[in-house]
Protein backbone atom coordinates (compact mmCIF):
# COMPACT_ATOMS: atom_id res chain seq x y z
CA UNK A 1 0.00 0.00 0.00
CA UNK A 2 2.82 2.43 0.91
CA UNK A 3 6.19 1.87 -0.72
CA UNK A 4 9.03 3.99 0.57
CA UNK A 5 12.44 3.74 -1.06
CA UNK A 6 15.71 5.39 -0.05
CA UNK A 7 13.91 8.25 1.60
CA UNK A 8 16.22 10.93 2.98
CA UNK A 9 15.80 14.33 4.57
CA UNK A 10 18.43 16.93 5.30
CA UNK A 11 17.90 20.30 6.97
CA UNK A 12 20.79 22.60 5.98
CA UNK A 13 23.73 20.49 7.10
CA UNK A 14 21.78 18.18 9.44
CA UNK A 15 20.90 14.81 7.95
CA UNK A 16 17.86 13.57 9.85
CA UNK A 17 16.75 10.70 7.64
CA UNK A 18 19.59 8.87 5.89
CA UNK A 19 18.04 6.08 3.93
CA UNK A 20 14.62 4.69 4.76
CA UNK A 21 13.20 1.85 2.72
CA UNK A 22 10.06 0.05 3.78
CA UNK A 23 6.84 -1.42 2.43
CA UNK A 24 3.70 -1.00 4.49
CA UNK A 25 0.86 -3.34 3.62
CA UNK A 26 -2.84 -2.66 3.81
CA UNK A 27 -4.22 -3.22 7.30
CA UNK A 28 -0.85 -3.20 9.03
CA UNK A 29 -0.47 -1.41 12.34
CA UNK A 30 3.08 -0.15 12.56
CA UNK A 31 4.59 1.40 15.65
CA UNK A 32 7.67 3.54 15.39
CA UNK A 33 9.76 3.84 18.51
CA UNK A 34 13.17 5.34 19.16
CA UNK A 35 15.07 8.02 21.03
CA UNK A 36 14.18 11.68 20.75
CA UNK A 37 15.53 13.49 17.71
CA UNK A 38 16.00 10.43 15.51
CA UNK A 39 13.59 11.69 12.86
CA UNK A 40 10.33 9.89 13.69
CA UNK A 41 8.21 13.03 13.31
CA UNK A 42 10.20 14.07 10.26
CA UNK A 43 9.45 10.70 8.70
CA UNK A 44 5.70 11.08 9.27
CA UNK A 45 5.76 14.66 8.03
CA UNK A 46 7.45 13.51 4.83
CA UNK A 47 4.72 10.90 4.33
CA UNK A 48 2.04 13.52 4.89
CA UNK A 49 3.82 16.00 2.58
CA UNK A 50 4.22 18.52 5.37
CA UNK A 51 7.97 18.26 4.74
CA UNK A 52 9.64 17.80 1.39
CA UNK A 53 12.04 14.81 1.40
CA UNK A 54 15.55 15.50 0.10
CA UNK A 55 15.71 12.21 -1.78
CA UNK A 56 14.03 8.89 -2.42
CA UNK A 57 10.48 8.03 -3.35
CA UNK A 58 7.10 7.40 -1.75
CA UNK A 59 4.35 5.57 -3.59
CA UNK A 60 0.85 5.11 -2.19
CA UNK A 61 -1.13 2.51 -4.09
CA UNK A 62 1.23 3.02 -7.01
CA UNK A 63 0.87 6.81 -7.05
CA UNK A 64 4.10 8.77 -6.72
CA UNK A 65 3.08 11.31 -4.08
CA UNK A 66 6.27 13.33 -4.47
CA UNK A 67 5.38 14.10 -8.07
CA UNK A 68 4.97 17.85 -8.63
CA UNK A 69 1.54 17.14 -10.11
CA UNK A 70 0.37 15.04 -7.14
CA UNK A 71 -3.04 15.92 -5.74
CA UNK A 72 -1.97 16.89 -2.23
CA UNK A 73 -5.45 17.36 -0.66
CA UNK A 74 -6.52 13.98 -2.06
CA UNK A 75 -3.37 12.34 -0.66
CA UNK A 76 -3.92 13.92 2.77
CA UNK A 77 -7.52 12.75 2.76
CA UNK A 78 -6.42 9.21 2.03
CA UNK A 79 -3.50 9.36 4.47
CA UNK A 80 -4.55 11.60 7.34
CA UNK A 81 -2.51 12.58 10.36
CA UNK A 82 -3.18 13.03 14.09
CA UNK A 83 -0.77 15.33 15.89
CA UNK A 84 0.65 15.39 19.39
CA UNK A 85 -0.78 18.88 19.95
CA UNK A 86 -4.30 18.12 18.58
CA UNK A 87 -4.30 21.07 16.13
CA UNK A 88 -8.05 21.66 16.50
CA UNK A 89 -9.63 24.86 15.16
CA UNK A 90 -10.24 26.77 18.38
CA UNK A 91 -12.86 29.13 16.89
CA UNK A 92 -15.03 26.22 15.73
CA UNK A 93 -17.26 23.98 17.82
CA UNK A 94 -16.46 20.30 18.16
CA UNK A 95 -19.04 19.43 15.51
CA UNK A 96 -17.78 22.11 13.13
CA UNK A 97 -14.22 20.86 13.58
CA UNK A 98 -15.41 17.53 12.22
CA UNK A 99 -17.68 18.75 9.42
CA UNK A 100 -15.58 21.51 7.89
CA UNK A 101 -13.23 19.36 5.85
CA UNK A 102 -15.82 16.84 4.55
CA UNK A 103 -18.01 19.74 3.43
CA UNK A 104 -15.25 21.82 1.88
CA UNK A 105 -12.96 19.14 0.54
CA UNK A 106 -15.20 16.19 -0.11
CA UNK A 107 -18.29 18.16 -1.15
CA UNK A 108 -20.55 16.49 1.40
CA UNK A 109 -23.86 18.13 2.30
CA UNK A 110 -23.93 19.76 5.74
CA UNK A 111 -26.63 17.35 6.88
CA UNK A 112 -24.71 14.23 5.82
CA UNK A 113 -21.52 15.60 7.33
CA UNK A 114 -23.23 16.30 10.65
CA UNK A 115 -24.83 12.88 10.80
CA UNK A 116 -21.53 11.18 10.05
CA UNK A 117 -19.73 13.39 12.57
CA UNK A 118 -22.17 12.57 15.33
CA UNK A 119 -21.59 8.91 14.69
CA UNK A 120 -17.84 9.41 14.95
CA UNK A 121 -18.17 11.45 18.14
CA UNK A 122 -20.14 8.57 19.61
CA UNK A 123 -17.35 6.21 18.59
CA UNK A 124 -14.83 8.26 20.58
CA UNK A 125 -17.27 8.72 23.49
CA UNK A 126 -17.93 12.45 23.03
CA UNK A 127 -21.47 12.62 21.64
CA UNK A 128 -22.52 15.09 24.32
CA UNK A 129 -19.73 17.55 23.46
CA UNK A 130 -20.83 18.50 19.95
CA UNK A 131 -21.45 22.15 20.80
CA UNK A 132 -18.47 22.64 23.06
CA UNK A 133 -15.38 24.56 21.95
CA UNK A 134 -11.90 23.03 22.12
CA UNK A 135 -10.93 25.27 25.06
CA UNK A 136 -13.69 23.70 27.12
CA UNK A 137 -12.29 20.19 26.72
CA UNK A 138 -9.61 18.28 28.58
CA UNK A 139 -6.48 17.20 26.70
CA UNK A 140 -7.74 13.65 26.37
CA UNK A 141 -11.07 14.88 24.99
CA UNK A 142 -9.34 17.21 22.53
CA UNK A 143 -7.27 14.35 21.20
CA UNK A 144 -10.35 12.16 20.83
CA UNK A 145 -12.02 14.97 18.85
CA UNK A 146 -8.88 15.20 16.71
CA UNK A 147 -9.08 11.46 16.03
CA UNK A 148 -12.78 11.71 15.14
CA UNK A 149 -11.98 14.64 12.84
CA UNK A 150 -9.31 12.57 11.16
CA UNK A 151 -11.80 9.70 10.68
CA UNK A 152 -14.37 12.11 9.17
CA UNK A 153 -12.15 12.26 6.10
CA UNK A 154 -12.55 8.49 5.67
CA UNK A 155 -8.81 7.92 5.51
CA UNK A 156 -7.37 4.59 4.48
CA UNK A 157 -4.20 5.29 6.37
CA UNK A 158 -3.79 7.19 9.64
CA UNK A 159 -0.48 8.57 10.81
CA UNK A 160 -0.25 9.26 14.55
CA UNK A 161 2.61 11.35 15.89
CA UNK A 162 2.86 10.72 19.62
CA UNK A 163 -0.88 11.13 20.13
CA UNK A 164 -0.62 10.88 23.92
CA UNK A 165 2.63 12.72 24.67
CA UNK A 166 0.94 16.02 25.45
CA UNK A 167 -1.55 14.42 27.85
CA UNK A 168 -1.66 14.04 31.60
CA UNK A 169 -1.10 10.42 32.63
CA UNK A 170 -4.75 10.10 33.67
CA UNK A 171 -5.93 10.85 30.11
CA UNK A 172 -3.57 8.65 28.19
CA UNK A 173 -5.61 5.50 28.49
CA UNK A 174 -8.86 7.00 27.14
CA UNK A 175 -7.04 8.03 23.96
CA UNK A 176 -5.12 4.79 23.63
CA UNK A 177 -8.30 2.78 23.98
CA UNK A 178 -9.89 4.74 21.10
CA UNK A 179 -6.84 4.04 18.91
CA UNK A 180 -6.86 0.43 20.03
CA UNK A 181 -10.46 0.11 18.82
CA UNK A 182 -9.50 1.57 15.44
CA UNK A 183 -6.77 -1.00 14.96
CA UNK A 184 -9.49 -3.62 14.81
CA UNK A 185 -11.27 -1.83 11.94
CA UNK A 186 -8.59 -2.71 9.44
CA UNK A 187 -7.36 0.84 8.91
CA UNK A 188 -3.67 0.96 8.09
CA UNK A 189 -1.86 2.85 10.83
CA UNK A 190 1.58 4.20 11.50
CA UNK A 191 1.95 5.26 15.12
CA UNK A 192 4.94 7.05 16.60
CA UNK A 193 4.74 6.43 20.32
CA UNK A 194 6.65 6.25 23.57
CA UNK A 195 3.96 4.01 25.08
CA UNK A 196 5.79 0.72 24.92
CA UNK A 197 3.07 -1.53 26.34
CA UNK A 198 0.59 -0.09 23.89
CA UNK A 199 2.96 -0.55 20.94
CA UNK A 200 3.56 -4.13 21.99
CA UNK A 201 -0.18 -4.87 22.19
CA UNK A 202 -1.51 -3.29 19.03
CA UNK A 203 1.27 -3.48 16.46
CA UNK A 204 1.74 -5.99 13.71
CA UNK A 205 5.24 -4.60 13.24
CA UNK A 206 7.53 -2.39 15.27
CA UNK A 207 10.20 -0.16 13.74
CA UNK A 208 13.02 1.02 15.94
CA UNK A 209 14.43 4.24 14.47
CA UNK A 210 17.91 5.46 15.25
CA UNK A 211 20.74 7.16 13.36
CA UNK A 212 18.29 8.28 10.66
CA UNK A 213 17.55 4.70 9.73
CA UNK A 214 15.07 1.97 10.49
CA UNK A 215 17.74 0.52 12.70
CA UNK A 216 15.84 -2.66 13.53
CA UNK A 217 12.37 -3.94 12.75
CA UNK A 218 10.35 -6.95 13.71
CA UNK A 219 7.26 -8.25 15.38
CA UNK A 220 6.51 -6.79 18.81
CA UNK A 221 7.80 -10.08 20.19
CA UNK A 222 11.13 -9.77 18.39
CA UNK A 223 11.69 -6.11 19.22
CA UNK A 224 10.52 -6.12 22.82
CA UNK A 225 11.57 -9.58 23.97
CA UNK A 226 14.66 -10.23 21.94
CA UNK A 227 16.12 -7.20 20.17
CA UNK A 228 19.20 -8.15 18.18
CA UNK A 229 21.11 -4.90 17.94
CA UNK A 230 22.83 -3.13 20.78
CA UNK A 231 21.12 0.26 20.51
CA UNK A 232 17.69 -1.33 20.27
CA UNK A 233 18.44 -3.36 23.35
CA UNK A 234 19.66 -0.31 25.25
CA UNK A 235 16.52 1.60 24.30
CA UNK A 236 14.09 -1.21 25.13
CA UNK A 237 15.70 -1.97 28.46
CA UNK A 238 16.17 1.73 29.17
CA UNK A 239 19.85 1.24 29.74
CA UNK A 240 21.97 4.17 30.72
CA UNK A 241 25.66 3.87 31.07
CA UNK A 242 28.72 5.55 32.40
CA UNK A 243 32.28 5.11 31.12
CA UNK A 244 35.54 5.73 32.83
CA UNK A 245 39.04 5.14 31.54
CA UNK A 246 41.97 4.36 33.82
CA UNK A 247 45.25 5.10 32.09
CA UNK A 248 47.81 4.97 34.87
CA UNK A 249 48.52 3.05 38.09
CA UNK A 250 48.27 6.41 39.86
CA UNK A 251 44.61 6.84 39.00
CA UNK A 252 42.57 9.16 41.18
CA UNK A 253 40.16 6.87 43.04
CA UNK A 254 38.21 9.76 44.53
CA UNK A 255 37.75 11.62 41.24
CA UNK A 256 36.36 8.40 39.76
CA UNK A 257 34.19 7.75 42.83
CA UNK A 258 32.70 11.23 42.53
CA UNK A 259 31.71 10.54 38.92
CA UNK A 260 30.23 7.15 39.79
CA UNK A 261 28.25 8.76 42.61
CA UNK A 262 26.88 11.40 40.25
CA UNK A 263 25.84 8.74 37.75
CA UNK A 264 24.17 6.65 40.47
CA UNK A 265 22.35 9.68 41.84
CA UNK A 266 21.01 10.49 38.38
CA UNK A 267 19.59 6.98 38.18
CA UNK A 268 18.17 7.45 41.68
CA UNK A 269 19.90 4.32 42.94
CA UNK A 270 19.60 3.68 46.66
CA UNK A 271 22.50 4.54 48.95
CA UNK A 272 23.30 0.89 49.59
CA UNK A 273 23.58 0.19 45.87
CA UNK A 274 25.88 3.19 45.45
CA UNK A 275 28.05 1.89 48.25
CA UNK A 276 28.23 -1.54 46.65
CA UNK A 277 29.15 -0.13 43.24
CA UNK A 278 32.03 1.86 44.75
CA UNK A 279 33.22 -1.18 46.68
CA UNK A 280 33.04 -3.44 43.63
CA UNK A 281 34.98 -0.97 41.50
CA UNK A 282 37.64 -0.42 44.16
CA UNK A 283 38.14 -4.16 44.62
CA UNK A 284 38.45 -4.71 40.88
CA UNK A 285 40.94 -1.89 40.46
CA UNK A 286 42.98 -3.26 43.32
CA UNK A 287 43.17 -6.60 41.53
CA UNK A 288 44.02 -4.95 38.21
CA UNK A 289 46.66 -2.66 39.74
CA UNK A 290 49.69 -4.84 38.89
CA UNK A 291 48.73 -4.58 35.20
CA UNK A 292 47.94 -0.89 34.99
CA UNK A 293 51.44 0.05 33.81
CA UNK A 294 50.90 -2.00 30.68
CA UNK A 295 47.26 -1.49 29.82
CA UNK A 296 44.46 0.99 29.77
CA UNK A 297 41.36 -0.07 31.63
CA UNK A 298 37.90 0.85 30.36
CA UNK A 299 35.09 0.62 32.87
CA UNK A 300 31.45 0.74 31.81
CA UNK A 301 28.70 0.81 34.36
CA UNK A 302 25.30 0.17 32.78
CA UNK A 303 22.00 0.47 34.54
CA UNK A 304 18.83 -1.01 33.07
CA UNK A 305 15.89 0.90 34.46
CA UNK A 306 13.50 -1.72 33.16
CA UNK A 307 15.25 -4.64 34.81
CA UNK A 308 16.58 -2.55 37.66
CA UNK A 309 19.90 -4.24 37.12
CA UNK A 310 23.47 -3.02 37.12
CA UNK A 311 26.25 -4.41 35.01
CA UNK A 312 29.91 -3.53 35.22
CA UNK A 313 32.17 -4.25 32.25
CA UNK A 314 35.95 -3.97 32.55
CA UNK A 315 38.00 -4.12 29.37
CA UNK A 316 41.77 -4.34 29.19
CA UNK A 317 44.27 -4.72 26.39
CA UNK A 318 47.33 -6.94 26.10
CA UNK A 319 47.64 -10.67 26.40
CA UNK A 320 44.83 -12.93 27.54
CA UNK A 321 44.25 -12.30 31.21
CA UNK A 322 41.47 -12.96 33.62
CA UNK A 323 42.87 -11.29 36.73
CA UNK A 324 40.24 -12.92 38.94
CA UNK A 325 42.01 -16.23 38.51
CA UNK A 326 42.77 -17.31 42.10
CA UNK A 327 46.28 -18.46 41.23
CA UNK A 328 47.24 -14.91 40.28
CA UNK A 329 46.06 -13.33 43.50
CA UNK A 330 48.12 -12.82 46.68
CA UNK A 331 45.01 -13.42 48.81
CA UNK A 332 41.29 -13.90 48.29
CA UNK A 333 40.04 -10.98 50.35
CA UNK A 334 39.10 -8.85 47.36
CA UNK A 335 37.76 -11.79 45.35
CA UNK A 336 35.46 -12.80 48.21
CA UNK A 337 34.04 -9.30 48.34
CA UNK A 338 33.58 -9.23 44.57
CA UNK A 339 31.82 -12.60 44.61
CA UNK A 340 29.49 -11.49 47.36
CA UNK A 341 28.51 -8.35 45.44
CA UNK A 342 27.83 -10.07 42.12
CA UNK A 343 25.38 -12.57 40.72
CA UNK A 344 27.57 -13.64 37.84
CA UNK A 345 31.00 -12.93 36.44
CA UNK A 346 31.90 -13.68 32.87
CA UNK A 347 35.33 -13.47 31.24
CA UNK A 348 35.69 -13.20 27.48
CA UNK A 349 38.61 -12.73 25.13
CA UNK A 350 37.51 -10.58 22.17
CA UNK A 351 39.79 -9.19 19.40
CA UNK A 352 42.85 -8.82 21.59
CA UNK A 353 40.85 -7.41 24.45
CA UNK A 354 39.92 -8.96 27.76
CA UNK A 355 36.40 -8.33 28.84
CA UNK A 356 35.13 -9.03 32.31
CA UNK A 357 31.37 -8.64 32.76
CA UNK A 358 29.95 -8.55 36.27
CA UNK A 359 26.26 -8.52 37.07
CA UNK A 360 25.62 -6.99 40.43
CA UNK A 361 23.45 -8.65 42.97
CA UNK A 362 20.38 -6.64 43.96
CA UNK A 363 20.89 -4.97 47.28
CA UNK B 1 39.64 9.06 56.81
CA UNK B 2 40.15 10.99 59.99
CA UNK B 3 42.06 9.40 62.85
CA UNK B 4 41.88 10.51 66.47
CA UNK B 5 44.10 9.14 69.19
CA UNK B 6 43.20 9.13 72.87
CA UNK B 7 45.29 7.46 75.54
CA UNK B 8 43.20 5.78 78.23
CA UNK B 9 44.72 3.99 81.22
CA UNK B 10 44.30 0.47 79.88
CA UNK B 11 44.71 1.15 76.14
CA UNK B 12 45.03 3.70 73.35
CA UNK B 13 41.68 4.41 71.68
CA UNK B 14 41.90 5.01 67.92
CA UNK B 15 38.76 6.60 66.46
CA UNK B 16 38.51 6.28 62.68
CA UNK B 17 35.87 8.10 60.64
CA UNK B 18 35.03 8.24 56.94
CA UNK B 19 36.50 5.84 54.42
CA UNK B 20 38.99 3.05 54.99
CA UNK B 21 40.11 2.30 51.44
CA UNK B 22 43.16 1.92 49.21
CA UNK B 23 43.84 5.65 49.52
CA UNK B 24 43.56 5.99 53.30
CA UNK B 25 44.95 2.65 54.52
CA UNK B 26 48.60 3.87 54.46
CA UNK B 27 47.52 6.68 56.81
CA UNK B 28 46.17 4.13 59.32
CA UNK B 29 49.22 1.91 59.02
CA UNK B 30 51.58 4.85 59.52
CA UNK B 31 49.76 6.16 62.60
CA UNK B 32 49.66 2.73 64.20
CA UNK B 33 53.28 2.03 63.36
CA UNK B 34 54.35 5.24 65.10
CA UNK B 35 52.34 4.40 68.22
CA UNK B 36 53.63 0.83 68.36
CA UNK B 37 57.21 1.99 67.82
CA UNK B 38 56.62 4.48 70.64
CA UNK B 39 55.79 1.63 72.99
CA UNK B 40 51.96 1.34 72.89
CA UNK B 41 50.85 -2.27 72.80
CA UNK B 42 47.12 -2.19 73.75
CA UNK B 43 44.60 -0.66 71.33
CA UNK B 44 40.86 -0.22 70.94
CA UNK B 45 39.74 0.87 67.47
CA UNK B 46 36.39 2.64 67.39
CA UNK B 47 34.57 2.05 64.04
CA UNK B 48 31.48 4.06 64.96
CA UNK B 49 32.08 6.81 62.40
CA UNK B 50 33.36 4.56 59.60
CA UNK B 51 31.12 4.41 56.49
CA UNK B 52 33.21 2.30 54.20
CA UNK B 53 35.88 -0.37 54.25
CA UNK B 54 37.43 -2.30 51.38
CA UNK B 55 39.84 -5.22 51.31
CA UNK B 56 42.68 -2.69 51.36
CA UNK B 57 41.42 -1.53 54.75
CA UNK B 58 41.12 -5.09 55.98
CA UNK B 59 44.71 -5.77 54.95
CA UNK B 60 45.77 -2.68 56.89
CA UNK B 61 44.00 -3.96 60.01
CA UNK B 62 45.59 -7.35 59.58
CA UNK B 63 49.05 -5.91 59.03
CA UNK B 64 48.92 -3.86 62.22
CA UNK B 65 47.46 -6.74 64.23
CA UNK B 66 50.35 -8.99 63.17
CA UNK B 67 52.85 -6.30 64.05
CA UNK B 68 51.31 -6.07 67.52
CA UNK B 69 51.20 -9.79 68.01
CA UNK B 70 54.97 -9.91 67.49
CA UNK B 71 55.30 -7.56 70.46
CA UNK B 72 52.83 -9.40 72.68
CA UNK B 73 50.29 -6.59 72.28
CA UNK B 74 46.56 -6.69 71.70
CA UNK B 75 43.86 -4.91 69.68
CA UNK B 76 40.04 -4.89 70.02
CA UNK B 77 37.44 -3.39 67.69
CA UNK B 78 34.35 -1.54 68.89
CA UNK B 79 31.16 -0.56 67.02
CA UNK B 80 31.74 -2.53 63.83
CA UNK B 81 28.34 -2.30 62.14
CA UNK B 82 26.35 -1.82 58.94
CA UNK B 83 28.10 -2.19 55.61
CA UNK B 84 31.47 -2.30 57.36
CA UNK B 85 30.32 -5.30 59.38
CA UNK B 86 29.09 -6.97 56.19
CA UNK B 87 32.54 -6.67 54.63
CA UNK B 88 34.08 -8.10 57.82
CA UNK B 89 31.69 -11.04 57.68
CA UNK B 90 32.23 -11.76 53.97
CA UNK B 91 35.96 -11.90 54.62
CA UNK B 92 35.75 -14.03 57.76
CA UNK B 93 37.24 -11.17 59.80
CA UNK B 94 34.39 -11.32 62.28
CA UNK B 95 36.07 -14.38 63.79
CA UNK B 96 39.70 -13.28 63.47
CA UNK B 97 39.32 -10.10 65.48
CA UNK B 98 37.88 -9.47 68.90
CA UNK B 99 34.90 -7.22 68.64
CA UNK B 100 32.70 -5.44 71.16
CA UNK B 101 29.54 -3.35 71.09
CA UNK B 102 31.13 -0.25 72.60
CA UNK B 103 34.46 1.36 73.37
CA UNK B 104 33.89 0.97 77.10
CA UNK B 105 33.21 -2.76 76.66
CA UNK B 106 36.45 -3.06 74.70
CA UNK B 107 38.41 -1.11 77.29
CA UNK B 108 37.03 -3.31 80.04
CA UNK B 109 38.24 -6.41 78.22
CA UNK B 110 41.75 -5.22 77.51
CA UNK B 111 43.84 -6.97 80.08
N1 LIG C 1 12.18 22.29 10.39
C1 LIG C 1 13.35 21.88 10.89
N2 LIG C 1 14.48 22.57 10.64
C2 LIG C 1 15.67 22.15 11.14
N3 LIG C 1 15.83 21.03 11.88
C3 LIG C 1 14.75 20.32 12.15
C4 LIG C 1 13.45 20.68 11.68
N4 LIG C 1 12.55 19.76 12.11
C5 LIG C 1 13.26 18.85 12.82
N5 LIG C 1 14.56 19.18 12.84
C6 LIG C 1 15.64 18.41 13.50
O1 LIG C 1 15.58 17.10 13.02
C7 LIG C 1 15.88 16.16 14.05
C8 LIG C 1 14.78 15.11 14.14
O2 LIG C 1 13.59 15.73 14.61
P1 LIG C 1 12.25 14.91 14.78
O3 LIG C 1 11.26 15.88 15.31
O4 LIG C 1 11.93 14.21 13.50
O5 LIG C 1 12.67 13.86 15.88
P2 LIG C 1 11.73 12.80 16.65
O6 LIG C 1 12.34 11.47 16.43
O7 LIG C 1 10.32 12.99 16.26
O8 LIG C 1 11.95 13.22 18.17
P3 LIG C 1 10.90 13.22 19.40
O9 LIG C 1 10.86 11.81 19.92
O10 LIG C 1 11.56 14.14 20.38
O11 LIG C 1 9.60 13.72 18.88
C9 LIG C 1 16.06 16.97 15.31
O12 LIG C 1 17.45 17.13 15.53
C10 LIG C 1 15.42 18.29 14.99
O13 LIG C 1 16.03 19.33 15.69
MG1 LIG D 1 8.60 13.69 17.28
Amino acid sequence: MIKIEHLSKTYDDLTVLKDITIDIKKGEVISIIGPSGTGKSTFLRCLNLLDRPSGGSIHVDGVNILDAKADVPRIRQKMNMVFQSFNLFSHLSVLENLTIAPIKLRGMSRQDAELKSLELLKLVGLAEKTDSYPDELSGGQKQRVAIARCLAMKPEIILFDEPTSALDPTMISEVLSVIRRLTKEGITMVIVTHEMDFARDVSSRVLYMDEGLIYEEGTPQQIFENPQKEKTRAFINRIRSFNYRISSPDYDLYAMNAEIETFCEKQILPRKTRHNVLLLVEELLQIYSPYLNATLLDLTLAYSEKRESLELVVESMGEALNPLNKNLLPDELGLNIINSLTESIDYQRLDNRNRLTLHMRKS
Amino acid sequence: MEIQIKKETSATVITITGRFDAVTTPQYEKTMNELITGGDIAFVVDFDGLDYISSAGLRGLLFTAKQLKGKGGQIRFANVKGTVKEVFDISGFGSIFQMDDSVSASLAKVS
